[in-house]
């Protein structure tokens, strides 16, 4: 058990120790989803995962679940109800020629699904509701 | 010299331009779609005129537009970067009829060499190598089959009307000959309605390598050496890197005398590139015209940094009507240079783009470092574009010191609020095949599983803890063993 910290260098920038050695860190944005920059690696953290370390797609649903881009629904691939596993595609969108897979971030039931085959959807919206 | 330079683009090569105008006591105009009113380059040139929405067709592709916008500021020449209206040759005639110099080879020299079939056969008058290739007169199986066999498995049989991979076929084997043949058909005459087949001898593994050239208007042509791109994803270019691991000093020279010969074909004028195939490695290497680049590439800044030649300027001057500065003996490349290209994209996801506000963007400075960015903190990656974020160029004296300096320099670079390639990069340049200069075009496709392996992993404690501090201030420390709960009780 070791003691780890956290000095302010300047604006979102940070000196991390583990009381041995020093790495430096980058941090930016709201409490919901805090970016950070760590060991040539970015982890997207958000604190509400009931202390389990957030990983990269559980630590936000939202974003996980979202196109990242303006998109066509290609398919839907669940329906309400439905089990899913994580890493199960739920649907397929297609932007830039490109086909964009949303997959499950978690284990979970399909609460509702919110768009449609051929929709076209915006960045940012979750298109299923995963329980 | 040009009193007045308007930039025909955006992103980086605006701004890279833009800084080329300033050393030189040009004028530099930048001109912005409605996107990009807040955009870097808008707020580094003297002046900036609005061209239209943010679709690139109705502003960065407007070749009206972009001429109206030049004669309103009376800009005396035009630099159209990369892409855009490059390699239109439309587009400098049009700048060619209003009396606008376009820094760039003449409108019928990007035509010949835009088109794949002309500049083909112009190559090869030349003595140039291309990939060996026919499309038989008699258009029946035997005689596909008859062809492919004179050129010797493998070869690849693609529609002559071709395009997009449809219908291409890898044969390998005497027993796939017919049955390839025969589906190559079906599918030609179903997407382009034409069945006419084209067999071509299949470069297994091979790699990319392009040669810069630079031609006057006083019949002097050069070439920069070489640059190797064989790294890619979906078909892009995201490592480039100069001298190529792959050539020998006398391969070296026969490339460049090609590149030469193919730009005197050609009349080339002003900054080009001829991109090669390279099959095999050592003195027996043998390399084909694959294609040229009649406009500055992405990865020039390689180059720039091994012969100290400033490409851009020399663009500038040559368009100019000044001669070349150099003879061919007086161009000698120096150490090593790598470049890595930083996209707005998930690695995890196929790269596939992404948009969105840049949170904190921070460049390491560092010696033999150079970066050429578009963005700034605060700015933002637009879904009209290309999602291309900052070139990263690494020189050192040799190829394994570039290579650490450009891993140290990533680390040292965060960019944060949208996902972006920074950490596949670190990943493939510590790869030991790339470390050992074991490149293909086919790397990035064969080694993803190993690269993105564990990029997904859950945060450490020292993320969750500098999470928590961030936008709280102070100082704090916590135990690793109590994650979360307790890090309110430990904050200073």
């Amino acid at each position: 058990m070791s003691d780890i910290k956290v000095t302010a260098l300047g604006e979102g920038h940070y000196r991390v120790s583990d009381g041995e050695r020093h790495q430096l860190a980058w941090a930016a944005g709201p409490p919901s989803a805090r970016w950070v920059f760590f060991d040539g690696r970015v982890y997207v953290v958000s604190p509400g995962s009931s202390g389990e370390a957030a990983s990269r797609h559980a630590a936000h649903d939202d974003m996980a679940l979202a196109s990242p881009m303006p998109a066509t629904v290609a398919a839907v691939a669940v329906a309400p109800g439905q089990t899913v596993a994580r890493g199960d595609v739920l649907i397929m969108l297609e932007a830039m020629k490109m086909e964009l897979p949303i997959i499950a971030p978690r284990d979970g039931r399909v609460r509702s699904v919110a768009c449609r085959p051929g929709e076209l959807v915006q960045p940012g919206v979750p298109l299923v509701d995963l329980e | 010299m040009f009193r007045r330079i308007l930039i025909a683009n955006r992103g980086e090569i605006a701004v890279r331009v833009i800084r080329a105008c300033r050393e030189l006591g040009i004028e530099p105009v930048a001109v912005y779609s409605d996107a990009d009113a807040g955009a870097l380059h808008v707020s580094l040139a003297d002046r900036a005129v609005r061209i239209g929405p943010a679709p690139a067709v109705d502003s960065y592709l407007a070749s009206d537009a972009v001429l109206a916008a030049a004669r309103e500021t009376g800009a005396d020449a035009i630099h159209p970067g990369y892409g855009f209206l490059s390699e239109s040759h439309d587009f400098a005639a049009a700048c060619a009829a209003a009396g606008v110099a376009f820094i760039g080879p003449p409108a019928d020299v990007i035509a010949r060499m835009g088109s794949k079939i002309a500049a083909r056969q112009l190559i090869s008058q030349a003595g140039v190598p291309v990939v060996p290739g026919d499309t038989p007169s008699g258009q029946t199986d035997d005689a596909i089959a008859a062809a492919a066999r004179r050129l010797g498995l493998p070869v690849l049989i693609k529609p002559s009307e071709g395009g997009g991979g449809i219908g291409m076929k890898r044969v390998r084997e005497e027993s796939a000959l017919l049955p390839a043949i025969a589906q190559s058909r079906r599918e030609a005459v179903a997407a382009f309605g034409d069945g006419t087949l084209y067999v071509e001898r299949l470069i297994d593994r091979p790699r990319h390598v392009e040669i810069q050239v630079l031609a006057d208007h006083h019949g002097h042509v050069i070439h920069l050496f070489e640059r190797e791109c064989s790294l890619q994803r979906r078909h892009q270019k995201i490592v480039e890197e100069t001298p190529s691991p792959a050539l020998t000093p006398g391969l070296r020279a026969r490339m460049g005398d090609a590149a030469v010969a193919v730009a005197r074909a050609a009349r080339y004028l002003n900054a080009g590139t001829v991109e090669f195939l390279l099959e095999g490695t050592g003195e027996r290497a043998r390399f084909y015209f694959l294609e040229m680049n009649t406009r500055l590439q992405v990865e020039h800044p390689v180059t720039e940094q091994a012969t100290g030649i400033d490409l851009v300027a020399a663009q500038i001057r040559i368009a100019a009507g000044e001669p070349l500065r150099w003879s061919q003996s007086d161009v000698k490349p120096r150490g090593h240079a790598i470049e890595v290209r930083v996209y707005a994209e998930d690695p995890l996801r196929d790269h596939f783009p992404q948009a969105g506000p840049i949170l904190l963007y921070r460049e390491p400075s560092m010696p033999g470092i150079r970066i050429d960015a578009g963005v700034a903190e605060g700015g933002g990656i637009s879904v009209h574009y290309d999602p291309m974020i900052a070139k990263l160029i690494a020189w050192a004296e040799t190829r394994d010191a570039a290579r650490r300096r450009a891993i140290e320099a990533l680390r040292a670079y965060p960019i944060l609020g949208i996902r972006t390639n920074v950490p596949f990069l670190i990943r493939l340049l510590e790869h030991p095949r790339f470390a050992a200069g074991d490149l293909d075009t086919g790397f990035i496709d064969a080694e993803r599983p190993a690269i993105i392996a564990g990029l997904d992993a859950d945060p450490p404690p020292e993320v969750l803890a500098v999470a928590e501090l961030n936008g709280v201030g102070g100082h704090f420390s916590r135990t690793v063993a109590d994650p979360w709960q307790s890090l309110r009780g430990w904050r200073v």
